[in-house]
Protein backbone atom coordinates (compact mmCIF):
# COMPACT_ATOMS: atom_id res chain seq x y z
CA UNK A 1 0.00 0.00 0.00
CA UNK A 2 1.62 3.21 -1.08
CA UNK A 3 0.31 5.23 1.85
CA UNK A 4 2.00 2.95 4.35
CA UNK A 5 5.36 3.37 2.66
CA UNK A 6 5.15 7.12 2.96
CA UNK A 7 4.48 6.93 6.68
CA UNK A 8 7.40 5.86 8.81
CA UNK A 9 7.19 5.40 12.53
CA UNK A 10 8.27 8.47 14.39
CA UNK A 11 11.23 9.03 16.69
CA UNK A 12 11.44 11.72 19.31
CA UNK A 13 14.58 13.69 20.05
CA UNK A 14 14.60 16.29 22.80
CA UNK A 15 17.70 18.51 22.88
CA UNK A 16 18.58 20.57 25.89
CA UNK A 17 21.36 23.13 25.93
CA UNK A 18 22.46 24.58 29.22
CA UNK A 19 25.35 24.94 31.61
CA UNK A 20 26.19 22.96 34.72
CA UNK A 21 26.79 26.20 36.52
CA UNK A 22 23.29 27.40 35.73
CA UNK A 23 20.98 27.68 38.72
CA UNK A 24 18.09 25.87 37.10
CA UNK A 25 20.11 23.12 35.49
CA UNK A 26 17.87 20.06 35.23
CA UNK A 27 20.55 17.57 34.33
CA UNK A 28 20.49 15.70 37.63
CA UNK A 29 16.69 15.14 37.46
CA UNK A 30 16.89 13.99 33.87
CA UNK A 31 19.68 11.56 34.69
CA UNK A 32 18.11 10.25 37.89
CA UNK A 33 14.73 9.68 36.25
CA UNK A 34 16.19 7.29 33.71
CA UNK A 35 16.02 4.28 36.00
CA UNK A 36 17.19 1.39 33.87
CA UNK A 37 20.52 1.97 32.11
CA UNK A 38 22.12 -0.78 30.16
CA UNK A 39 25.30 0.76 28.77
CA UNK A 40 27.36 3.88 29.34
CA UNK A 41 29.79 4.84 26.60
CA UNK A 42 32.33 7.62 27.10
CA UNK A 43 34.31 9.27 24.30
CA UNK A 44 37.39 11.19 25.43
CA UNK A 45 39.26 13.02 22.66
CA UNK A 46 43.05 13.39 22.72
CA UNK A 47 43.31 10.78 25.45
CA UNK A 48 45.37 7.62 25.54
CA UNK A 49 44.01 6.29 28.77
CA UNK A 50 41.44 7.42 31.25
CA UNK A 51 42.70 9.60 34.07
CA UNK A 52 42.82 7.65 37.36
CA UNK A 53 39.86 9.27 39.13
CA UNK A 54 37.71 8.72 36.08
CA UNK A 55 38.90 5.17 35.80
CA UNK A 56 38.07 4.56 39.45
CA UNK A 57 34.58 5.99 38.92
CA UNK A 58 34.08 3.74 35.92
CA UNK A 59 35.07 0.64 37.80
CA UNK A 60 32.99 1.37 40.86
CA UNK A 61 29.53 0.86 39.36
CA UNK A 62 27.34 -1.31 41.65
CA UNK A 63 26.83 -4.89 40.66
CA UNK A 64 23.42 -6.39 39.99
CA UNK A 65 21.97 -9.80 40.75
CA UNK A 66 20.19 -12.09 38.32
CA UNK A 67 17.59 -14.40 39.91
CA UNK A 68 16.47 -17.36 37.86
CA UNK A 69 12.76 -18.26 37.65
CA UNK A 70 11.58 -15.89 40.34
CA UNK A 71 7.82 -16.25 41.04
CA UNK A 72 6.48 -12.74 41.00
CA UNK A 73 4.55 -13.04 44.24
CA UNK A 74 7.94 -13.09 45.98
CA UNK A 75 8.25 -9.39 45.22
CA UNK A 76 5.47 -8.95 47.79
CA UNK A 77 7.33 -10.90 50.45
CA UNK A 78 7.28 -8.95 53.72
CA UNK A 79 11.00 -9.37 54.43
CA UNK A 80 11.90 -8.17 50.97
CA UNK A 81 9.60 -5.19 51.39
CA UNK A 82 11.05 -4.24 54.74
CA UNK A 83 14.72 -4.75 53.93
CA UNK A 84 14.84 -3.47 50.39
CA UNK A 85 11.77 -1.63 49.17
CA UNK A 86 11.09 0.52 52.21
CA UNK A 87 14.80 1.36 52.74
CA UNK A 88 16.71 2.93 49.89
CA UNK A 89 15.84 2.26 46.27
CA UNK A 90 15.36 -1.06 44.50
CA UNK A 91 15.82 -1.34 40.75
CA UNK A 92 14.29 -4.48 39.30
CA UNK A 93 13.66 -5.55 35.72
CA UNK A 94 12.50 -8.79 34.17
CA UNK A 95 15.29 -10.33 32.12
CA UNK A 96 14.94 -11.57 28.54
CA UNK A 97 11.21 -10.83 28.34
CA UNK A 98 9.99 -9.06 25.23
CA UNK A 99 7.83 -6.03 25.89
CA UNK A 100 5.49 -6.65 22.98
CA UNK A 101 4.95 -10.37 23.56
CA UNK A 102 5.65 -11.57 27.10
CA UNK A 103 4.83 -10.19 30.50
CA UNK A 104 7.39 -7.62 31.59
CA UNK A 105 7.89 -6.44 35.14
CA UNK A 106 9.72 -3.39 36.45
CA UNK A 107 10.28 -2.40 40.07
CA UNK A 108 11.00 1.31 40.31
CA UNK A 109 12.99 2.93 43.12
CA UNK A 110 9.91 4.86 44.20
CA UNK A 111 8.31 1.56 45.18
CA UNK A 112 6.10 1.26 42.13
CA UNK A 113 5.65 -2.17 40.62
CA UNK A 114 4.82 -1.95 36.90
CA UNK A 115 3.42 -5.07 35.23
CA UNK A 116 3.03 -5.02 31.47
CA UNK A 117 0.64 -7.90 30.70
CA UNK A 118 -1.08 -9.29 27.66
CA UNK A 119 -4.86 -9.59 27.54
CA UNK A 120 -5.26 -13.17 28.73
CA UNK A 121 -3.05 -12.73 31.77
CA UNK A 122 -4.69 -9.43 32.70
CA UNK A 123 -8.20 -10.87 32.47
CA UNK A 124 -7.24 -13.71 34.78
CA UNK A 125 -5.17 -11.75 37.30
CA UNK A 126 -8.02 -9.68 38.71
CA UNK A 127 -6.16 -6.46 39.56
CA UNK A 128 -7.31 -3.18 38.05
CA UNK A 129 -5.04 -1.74 35.39
CA UNK A 130 -5.12 0.49 32.31
CA UNK A 131 -4.90 -0.43 28.64
CA UNK A 132 -1.52 0.35 27.13
CA UNK A 133 -1.23 3.64 25.29
CA UNK A 134 0.26 1.91 22.30
CA UNK A 135 -2.52 -0.51 21.46
CA UNK A 136 -3.33 -0.33 17.77
CA UNK A 137 -7.04 -1.11 17.68
CA UNK A 138 -8.18 -3.83 20.02
CA UNK A 139 -6.80 -3.70 23.54
CA UNK A 140 -4.15 -6.38 23.55
CA UNK A 141 -1.82 -5.08 26.23
CA UNK A 142 -2.54 -3.79 29.72
CA UNK A 143 -0.36 -2.07 32.29
CA UNK A 144 -0.94 -2.63 36.00
CA UNK A 145 0.83 -0.11 38.26
CA UNK A 146 0.87 -0.68 41.99
CA UNK A 147 2.63 1.45 44.60
CA UNK A 148 4.10 -0.90 47.18
CA UNK A 149 4.86 1.93 49.60
CA UNK A 150 1.26 3.12 49.63
CA UNK A 151 -0.83 2.47 52.74
CA UNK A 152 -3.38 0.47 50.72
CA UNK A 153 -0.63 -1.98 49.73
CA UNK A 154 0.68 -2.54 53.25
CA UNK A 155 1.01 -6.28 54.00
CA UNK A 156 -2.32 -7.61 55.17
CA UNK A 157 -4.32 -4.86 53.50
CA UNK A 158 -7.03 -5.57 50.94
CA UNK A 159 -5.09 -4.38 47.90
CA UNK A 160 -2.04 -6.38 48.96
CA UNK A 161 -4.09 -9.55 49.52
CA UNK A 162 -5.80 -9.24 46.18
CA UNK A 163 -2.53 -8.85 44.26
CA UNK A 164 -0.95 -11.65 46.25
CA UNK A 165 -3.77 -14.16 45.56
CA UNK A 166 -3.76 -13.05 41.95
CA UNK A 167 -0.04 -13.71 41.52
CA UNK A 168 0.00 -16.86 43.62
CA UNK A 169 -3.12 -18.82 42.70
CA UNK A 170 -4.86 -17.28 39.69
CA UNK A 171 -1.91 -16.57 37.40
CA UNK A 172 1.42 -18.12 38.34
CA UNK A 173 3.84 -15.63 36.79
CA UNK A 174 7.49 -16.56 36.87
CA UNK A 175 10.39 -14.81 35.20
CA UNK A 176 14.14 -14.25 35.41
CA UNK A 177 14.74 -11.05 37.30
CA UNK A 178 17.59 -8.54 37.46
CA UNK A 179 17.81 -6.77 40.80
CA UNK A 180 19.97 -4.01 42.18
CA UNK A 181 19.76 -1.99 45.37
CA UNK A 182 21.13 1.38 46.31
CA UNK A 183 22.83 1.84 48.72
CA UNK A 184 22.54 -1.59 50.30
CA UNK A 185 23.65 -3.76 47.41
CA UNK A 186 23.43 -7.51 47.85
CA UNK A 187 22.99 -7.31 51.60
CA UNK A 188 19.56 -5.69 51.34
CA UNK A 189 18.42 -8.31 48.84
CA UNK A 190 19.47 -11.38 50.78
CA UNK A 191 15.85 -12.18 51.69
CA UNK A 192 15.26 -13.20 48.07
CA UNK A 193 18.80 -14.26 47.16
CA UNK A 194 18.86 -16.94 49.83
CA UNK A 195 15.86 -18.73 48.34
CA UNK A 196 16.49 -18.66 44.61
CA UNK A 197 19.21 -19.41 42.14
CA UNK A 198 21.24 -16.24 41.65
CA UNK A 199 24.37 -14.94 39.97
CA UNK A 200 26.12 -11.65 40.53
CA UNK A 201 26.81 -9.43 37.55
CA UNK A 202 29.65 -6.97 37.86
CA UNK A 203 29.48 -4.24 35.20
CA UNK A 204 32.04 -4.97 32.49
CA UNK A 205 34.40 -2.18 31.47
CA UNK A 206 35.98 -2.25 28.03
CA UNK A 207 38.02 0.42 26.29
CA UNK A 208 39.31 1.02 22.78
CA UNK A 209 41.68 3.52 21.32
CA UNK A 210 40.57 5.20 18.09
CA UNK A 211 43.08 6.93 15.80
CA UNK A 212 42.74 9.52 13.05
CA UNK A 213 39.23 10.38 13.92
CA UNK A 214 37.59 13.31 12.11
CA UNK A 215 35.49 15.34 14.48
CA UNK A 216 33.49 18.59 14.35
CA UNK A 217 35.26 21.58 15.92
CA UNK A 218 33.92 24.62 17.66
CA UNK A 219 34.25 28.04 16.11
CA UNK A 220 33.58 30.53 18.83
CA UNK A 221 32.34 28.88 22.03
CA UNK A 222 33.25 25.41 23.15
CA UNK A 223 30.12 23.83 21.73
CA UNK A 224 30.40 22.55 18.15
CA UNK A 225 29.08 24.83 15.50
CA UNK A 226 26.90 22.19 13.88
CA UNK A 227 23.41 21.45 15.11
CA UNK A 228 22.82 18.78 17.78
CA UNK A 229 21.20 16.40 15.31
CA UNK A 230 24.20 16.14 13.01
CA UNK A 231 26.51 15.89 16.00
CA UNK A 232 24.44 13.01 17.31
CA UNK A 233 24.61 11.27 13.95
CA UNK A 234 28.38 11.62 13.91
CA UNK A 235 28.66 10.40 17.50
CA UNK A 236 26.53 7.38 16.66
CA UNK A 237 28.75 6.60 13.69
CA UNK A 238 31.82 6.71 15.93
CA UNK A 239 30.21 4.46 18.54
CA UNK A 240 29.12 1.96 15.91
CA UNK A 241 32.56 2.20 14.25
CA UNK A 242 31.12 3.24 10.93
CA UNK A 243 33.60 5.23 8.87
CA UNK A 244 32.65 8.80 8.05
CA UNK A 245 34.87 9.12 5.01
CA UNK A 246 32.06 8.73 2.50
CA UNK A 247 34.36 7.23 -0.08
CA UNK A 248 32.91 6.69 -3.49
CA UNK A 249 33.95 3.05 -3.40
CA UNK A 250 32.17 2.28 -0.19
CA UNK A 251 28.47 1.50 -0.32
CA UNK A 252 27.94 0.96 3.40
CA UNK A 253 27.18 4.44 4.57
CA UNK A 254 27.03 8.00 3.39
CA UNK A 255 27.47 9.54 6.82
CA UNK A 256 29.90 12.46 6.94
CA UNK A 257 31.45 14.37 9.74
CA UNK A 258 29.82 17.81 10.01
CA UNK A 259 31.87 20.83 8.91
CA UNK A 260 34.03 22.46 10.09
CA UNK A 261 36.12 19.50 11.07
CA UNK A 262 39.51 18.58 12.38
CA UNK A 263 41.23 15.23 12.67
CA UNK A 264 41.97 13.91 16.13
CA UNK A 265 45.13 11.90 16.37
CA UNK A 266 43.62 9.68 19.02
CA UNK A 267 40.49 9.29 21.13
CA UNK A 268 39.54 6.87 23.87
CA UNK A 269 36.17 5.12 23.97
CA UNK A 270 35.28 3.39 27.26
CA UNK A 271 32.16 1.26 27.71
CA UNK A 272 30.46 -0.07 30.84
CA UNK A 273 27.50 -2.42 30.54
CA UNK A 274 25.17 -4.18 32.96
CA UNK A 275 22.22 -2.96 35.04
CA UNK A 276 23.66 0.46 35.89
CA UNK A 277 22.17 2.69 38.53
CA UNK A 278 21.46 6.34 37.69
CA UNK A 279 23.24 7.38 40.88
CA UNK A 280 26.45 5.82 39.53
CA UNK A 281 25.96 7.53 36.16
CA UNK A 282 25.55 10.90 37.83
CA UNK A 283 28.64 10.27 39.92
CA UNK A 284 30.54 9.62 36.70
CA UNK A 285 29.32 12.91 35.25
CA UNK A 286 30.41 14.75 38.38
CA UNK A 287 33.84 13.10 38.16
CA UNK A 288 34.11 14.13 34.52
CA UNK A 289 33.31 17.70 35.46
CA UNK A 290 35.97 17.64 38.19
CA UNK A 291 38.54 16.32 35.72
CA UNK A 292 37.99 19.34 33.55
CA UNK A 293 39.10 21.79 36.12
CA UNK A 294 42.58 20.44 35.92
CA UNK A 295 43.01 19.73 32.21
CA UNK A 296 43.18 22.12 29.30
CA UNK A 297 43.94 19.92 26.33
CA UNK A 298 40.60 18.75 25.01
CA UNK A 299 37.55 20.92 24.94
CA UNK A 300 34.77 18.35 25.16
CA UNK A 301 33.76 14.78 26.15
CA UNK A 302 30.71 12.81 25.07
CA UNK A 303 28.76 10.38 27.22
CA UNK A 304 26.00 8.16 25.81
CA UNK A 305 23.71 6.17 28.08
CA UNK A 306 21.53 3.45 26.53
CA UNK A 307 18.40 2.12 28.21
CA UNK A 308 16.90 -1.36 27.94
CA UNK A 309 14.94 -2.08 24.79
CA UNK A 310 12.36 -4.22 26.64
CA UNK A 311 11.82 -2.11 29.71
CA UNK A 312 8.17 -1.25 30.52
CA UNK A 313 9.17 2.33 31.47
CA UNK A 314 11.59 4.82 29.94
CA UNK A 315 11.92 8.00 32.05
CA UNK A 316 10.08 8.10 35.37
CA UNK A 317 6.97 6.00 34.90
CA UNK A 318 6.39 6.92 31.25
CA UNK A 319 5.31 3.85 29.32
CA UNK A 320 7.82 2.42 26.85
CA UNK A 321 7.09 0.09 23.97
CA UNK A 322 8.86 -1.61 21.10
CA UNK A 323 7.73 -1.02 17.54
CA UNK A 324 10.74 -1.28 15.25
CA UNK A 325 13.28 -0.56 17.95
CA UNK A 326 13.19 -0.08 21.70
CA UNK A 327 15.65 2.77 21.93
CA UNK A 328 15.53 5.07 24.93
CA UNK A 329 18.87 6.75 25.34
CA UNK A 330 20.49 10.08 26.03
CA UNK A 331 23.73 11.65 24.90
CA UNK A 332 25.54 14.26 26.91
CA UNK A 333 28.17 16.50 25.31
CA UNK A 334 30.09 18.17 28.09
CA UNK A 335 32.42 21.09 27.38
CA UNK A 336 35.28 22.53 29.33
CA UNK A 337 33.38 25.69 30.21
CA UNK A 338 30.72 23.49 31.89
CA UNK A 339 28.14 24.04 29.20
CA UNK A 340 26.49 20.96 27.79
CA UNK A 341 24.15 19.53 25.20
CA UNK A 342 21.75 16.82 26.32
CA UNK A 343 19.94 14.90 23.57
CA UNK A 344 17.30 12.42 24.74
CA UNK A 345 15.88 10.09 22.14
CA UNK A 346 13.01 7.65 22.17
CA UNK A 347 11.22 5.54 19.57
CA UNK A 348 7.71 5.24 18.19
CA UNK A 349 5.95 3.64 21.14
CA UNK A 350 7.18 6.10 23.73
CA UNK A 351 6.23 9.21 25.56
CA UNK A 352 8.19 12.43 25.40
CA UNK A 353 11.38 12.52 27.53
CA UNK A 354 11.48 15.14 30.29
CA UNK B 1 -108.24 -7.76 -3.14
CA UNK B 2 -109.27 -4.39 -4.07
CA UNK B 3 -110.20 -2.10 -1.23
CA UNK B 4 -113.23 -0.91 -3.17
CA UNK B 5 -114.64 -4.36 -2.94
CA UNK B 6 -114.44 -4.25 0.83
CA UNK B 7 -116.26 -0.98 0.93
CA UNK B 8 -118.75 -1.82 -1.75
CA UNK B 9 -122.37 -1.71 -0.91
CA UNK B 10 -124.15 -5.01 -0.50
CA UNK B 11 -126.60 -5.55 -3.38
CA UNK B 12 -130.31 -4.98 -2.44
CA UNK B 13 -131.36 -8.61 -3.14
CA UNK B 14 -128.89 -9.92 -0.59
CA UNK B 15 -129.96 -7.39 2.00
CA UNK B 16 -133.26 -9.14 2.53
CA UNK B 17 -131.71 -12.61 2.51
CA UNK B 18 -128.97 -11.75 4.99
CA UNK B 19 -131.10 -9.53 7.09
CA UNK B 20 -128.43 -6.79 6.99
CA UNK B 21 -128.95 -3.18 6.41
CA UNK B 22 -126.13 -1.50 4.55
CA UNK B 23 -125.39 1.87 5.74
CA UNK B 24 -124.31 4.92 3.78
CA UNK B 25 -120.63 5.57 3.45
CA UNK B 26 -120.13 8.22 6.14
CA UNK B 27 -121.99 6.29 8.74
CA UNK B 28 -120.04 3.15 7.92
CA UNK B 29 -116.74 5.00 8.34
CA UNK B 30 -117.76 6.45 11.67
CA UNK B 31 -118.91 3.03 12.84
CA UNK B 32 -115.51 1.47 11.88
CA UNK B 33 -113.53 4.19 13.68
CA UNK B 34 -115.58 3.83 16.82
CA UNK B 35 -115.24 0.07 16.74
CA UNK B 36 -111.44 0.29 16.31
CA UNK B 37 -111.05 2.81 19.10
CA UNK B 38 -113.05 0.75 21.52
CA UNK B 39 -111.19 -2.41 20.74
CA UNK B 40 -107.58 -1.23 20.46
CA UNK B 41 -107.57 1.64 22.96
CA UNK B 42 -104.89 3.42 20.90
CA UNK B 43 -104.78 6.34 18.61
CA UNK B 44 -105.76 4.73 15.35
CA UNK B 45 -104.14 7.48 13.29
CA UNK B 46 -100.82 6.87 14.81
CA UNK B 47 -101.18 3.20 14.01
CA UNK B 48 -101.51 3.96 10.38
CA UNK B 49 -98.52 6.23 10.00
CA UNK B 50 -95.38 4.49 8.89
CA UNK B 51 -93.37 3.71 11.89
CA UNK B 52 -90.38 1.54 12.19
CA UNK B 53 -90.96 -1.12 14.71
CA UNK B 54 -87.93 -2.84 16.14
CA UNK B 55 -88.32 -6.51 16.28
CA UNK B 56 -86.38 -8.66 18.68
CA UNK B 57 -83.06 -10.39 17.68
CA UNK B 58 -83.48 -13.31 15.52
CA UNK B 59 -80.54 -15.14 17.17
CA UNK B 60 -80.61 -16.05 20.82
CA UNK B 61 -77.93 -14.28 22.94
CA UNK B 62 -74.94 -16.44 23.85
CA UNK B 63 -74.34 -16.60 27.56
CA UNK B 64 -70.75 -15.67 28.57
CA UNK B 65 -69.36 -18.63 30.43
CA UNK B 66 -68.28 -17.74 33.93
CA UNK B 67 -65.40 -20.26 33.87
CA UNK B 68 -62.64 -17.92 32.56
CA UNK B 69 -61.11 -17.72 36.00
CA UNK B 70 -57.84 -19.45 35.01
CA UNK B 71 -54.72 -17.70 36.29
CA UNK B 72 -53.44 -15.11 33.78
CA UNK B 73 -50.31 -14.39 35.69
CA UNK B 74 -48.87 -11.05 36.78
CA UNK B 75 -47.25 -8.66 34.37
CA UNK B 76 -43.74 -7.30 34.96
CA UNK B 77 -44.85 -4.18 36.79
CA UNK B 78 -46.90 -6.17 39.25
CA UNK B 79 -44.03 -8.55 39.80
CA UNK B 80 -41.72 -5.67 40.58
CA UNK B 81 -44.23 -4.12 42.95
CA UNK B 82 -44.84 -7.32 44.79
CA UNK B 83 -41.07 -7.98 44.95
CA UNK B 84 -41.61 -11.65 44.40
CA UNK B 85 -38.08 -12.27 43.15
CA UNK B 86 -36.24 -10.36 45.82
CA UNK B 87 -34.61 -12.18 48.65
CA UNK B 88 -35.13 -10.52 51.98
CA UNK B 89 -32.01 -9.62 53.95
CA UNK B 90 -32.82 -12.02 56.75
CA UNK B 91 -32.85 -14.81 54.18
CA UNK B 92 -29.51 -13.83 52.71
CA UNK B 93 -27.38 -16.32 54.57
CA UNK B 94 -24.94 -18.73 52.99
CA UNK B 95 -25.82 -21.62 55.34
CA UNK B 96 -29.44 -21.47 54.25
CA UNK B 97 -28.46 -22.26 50.68
CA UNK B 98 -26.14 -25.17 51.38
CA UNK B 99 -28.98 -27.73 51.31
CA UNK B 100 -29.93 -26.32 47.92
CA UNK B 101 -26.38 -26.90 46.77
CA UNK B 102 -26.50 -30.52 47.91
CA UNK B 103 -29.77 -30.99 46.07
CA UNK B 104 -28.19 -29.56 42.96
CA UNK B 105 -25.24 -31.91 43.20
CA UNK B 106 -27.56 -34.90 43.48
CA UNK B 107 -29.52 -33.63 40.51
CA UNK B 108 -26.44 -33.25 38.35
CA UNK B 109 -25.06 -36.64 39.35
CA UNK B 110 -28.36 -38.24 38.43
CA UNK B 111 -28.52 -36.26 35.22
CA UNK B 112 -25.14 -37.48 34.08
CA UNK B 113 -25.81 -41.07 35.15
CA UNK B 114 -23.33 -40.97 37.99
CA UNK B 115 -20.28 -38.78 37.43
CA UNK B 116 -17.43 -41.27 37.38
CA UNK B 117 -13.84 -40.27 36.52
CA UNK B 118 -14.23 -42.45 33.43
CA UNK B 119 -17.27 -40.65 32.03
CA UNK B 120 -16.95 -38.95 28.70
CA UNK B 121 -16.47 -35.18 29.26
CA UNK B 122 -18.32 -34.42 26.02
CA UNK B 123 -21.42 -36.20 27.27
CA UNK B 124 -21.29 -34.45 30.62
CA UNK B 125 -20.92 -31.11 28.88
CA UNK B 126 -23.91 -31.76 26.61
CA UNK B 127 -26.06 -32.56 29.61
CA UNK B 128 -24.83 -29.52 31.50
CA UNK B 129 -25.77 -27.21 28.63
CA UNK B 130 -29.43 -27.95 29.24
CA UNK B 131 -29.21 -28.30 33.00
CA UNK B 132 -30.43 -25.85 35.57
CA UNK B 133 -27.74 -24.20 37.65
CA UNK B 134 -29.68 -22.93 40.62
CA UNK B 135 -27.71 -24.02 43.65
CA UNK B 136 -24.36 -24.51 41.89
CA UNK B 137 -21.17 -23.06 43.31
CA UNK B 138 -19.89 -20.70 40.65
CA UNK B 139 -16.51 -18.93 40.43
CA UNK B 140 -15.58 -16.12 38.05
CA UNK B 141 -12.34 -17.19 36.42
CA UNK B 142 -11.81 -14.57 33.72
CA UNK B 143 -13.49 -11.28 33.12
CA UNK B 144 -13.03 -8.09 31.15
CA UNK B 145 -13.58 -6.22 34.40
CA UNK B 146 -10.87 -7.38 36.83
CA UNK B 147 -12.84 -6.74 40.00
CA UNK B 148 -15.27 -9.60 39.25
CA UNK B 149 -12.47 -12.15 39.04
CA UNK B 150 -12.34 -14.48 42.03
CA UNK B 151 -15.91 -14.03 43.32
CA UNK B 152 -17.30 -17.40 44.40
CA UNK B 153 -20.69 -18.34 45.72
CA UNK B 154 -23.90 -20.33 45.41
CA UNK B 155 -26.13 -19.31 42.51
CA UNK B 156 -29.50 -18.29 43.88
CA UNK B 157 -31.15 -16.70 40.88
CA UNK B 158 -30.43 -16.85 37.20
CA UNK B 159 -31.91 -14.14 35.02
CA UNK B 160 -31.51 -13.47 31.37
CA UNK B 161 -28.36 -11.37 31.67
CA UNK B 162 -27.10 -11.73 35.25
CA UNK B 163 -26.29 -14.30 37.86
CA UNK B 164 -27.20 -13.56 41.45
CA UNK B 165 -24.90 -15.38 43.81
CA UNK B 166 -24.46 -15.41 47.55
CA UNK B 167 -20.91 -15.46 48.83
CA UNK B 168 -19.55 -17.00 52.01
CA UNK B 169 -19.59 -13.57 53.63
CA UNK B 170 -23.40 -13.53 53.19
CA UNK B 171 -23.26 -10.90 50.48
CA UNK B 172 -25.64 -11.08 47.55
CA UNK B 173 -23.63 -10.25 44.43
CA UNK B 174 -25.06 -9.53 41.00
CA UNK B 175 -22.66 -10.56 38.25
CA UNK B 176 -23.46 -9.83 34.59
CA UNK B 177 -22.99 -12.82 32.33
CA UNK B 178 -21.46 -10.92 29.46
CA UNK B 179 -17.67 -10.81 29.07
CA UNK B 180 -16.98 -13.26 31.87
CA UNK B 181 -16.02 -16.90 32.14
CA UNK B 182 -17.49 -18.92 35.02
CA UNK B 183 -16.25 -22.20 36.42
CA UNK B 184 -18.62 -24.80 37.84
CA UNK B 185 -17.08 -27.69 39.70
CA UNK B 186 -18.77 -31.01 40.43
CA UNK B 187 -16.96 -34.14 41.67
CA UNK B 188 -13.67 -33.15 40.10
CA UNK B 189 -15.19 -32.10 36.77
CA UNK B 190 -14.61 -28.41 36.14
CA UNK B 191 -16.81 -26.91 33.50
CA UNK B 192 -16.13 -23.45 32.07
CA UNK B 193 -19.16 -21.40 31.05
CA UNK B 194 -18.59 -18.53 28.66
CA UNK B 195 -21.15 -16.05 29.92
CA UNK B 196 -21.47 -14.10 26.68
CA UNK B 197 -22.96 -17.16 24.97
CA UNK B 198 -25.20 -18.00 27.91
CA UNK B 199 -27.47 -14.98 27.89
CA UNK B 200 -30.82 -16.76 27.92
CA UNK B 201 -33.32 -17.42 30.67
CA UNK B 202 -32.76 -20.76 32.34
CA UNK B 203 -36.13 -21.98 31.13
CA UNK B 204 -35.42 -21.01 27.53
CA UNK B 205 -31.94 -22.48 27.57
CA UNK B 206 -33.19 -26.02 28.08
CA UNK B 207 -34.82 -25.90 24.66
CA UNK B 208 -32.08 -23.98 22.83
CA UNK B 209 -29.62 -25.50 20.37
CA UNK B 210 -26.17 -24.04 20.80
CA UNK B 211 -24.32 -23.21 17.62
CA UNK B 212 -20.60 -22.61 17.39
CA UNK B 213 -20.51 -19.03 16.18
CA UNK B 214 -18.02 -16.22 16.55
CA UNK B 215 -15.08 -16.07 18.87
CA UNK B 216 -14.90 -17.03 22.53
CA UNK B 217 -12.31 -14.37 23.22
CA UNK B 218 -13.69 -11.89 25.73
Amino acid sequence: NMENLQQTSRNLLVCDQSSLRHRKCRLSQQVQQHHFNHQVSLLLPECGSAPPPLDAALRSFSSSYLLRKLPLHELLDTHFLQDAVYQGSVYGLSYRSRIDEDTCVALLPSGQLVLSLDKDVYERLGVEGKPSRFNQRANSRYVVTVNLTDSSMAPGGRGYQRLLTGLKSRVQLQTDFLLSHHPGGGEALKALLSRYDWTEHRPQVSSRLLTNLPCPTPLTSDLPSCDPHSFLEWLGAVEAEVSCDNESTSFLSTLVCPEPRAVLSRALRVRVSGLLLPQDVYRLIEELRRCWDGRGTASWAALTVQGFADSPVSWGSREHGFLKGGENFYSLLLCSDHSYWLCMGTGAHDGCPP
Amino acid sequence: MDERLVRAKIPTELEKVLGVESQPKSKAEAFVQAFLQSSTRQDTNSLNTHKAVILGYARPKKKKSQNSKKARGLNARQKREMKVFQIKPEHQRYELFLPLHNLWRQYIIDLCNGLKPSSNPQLVQQKLLKADFHGAIITVVRSKCPSYVGTTGILVQEFKHVFKIITKEDRLKVIPKRNSVFAVEINGFVSYIYGSKFEQRASERSAKKFKVKGTIDL
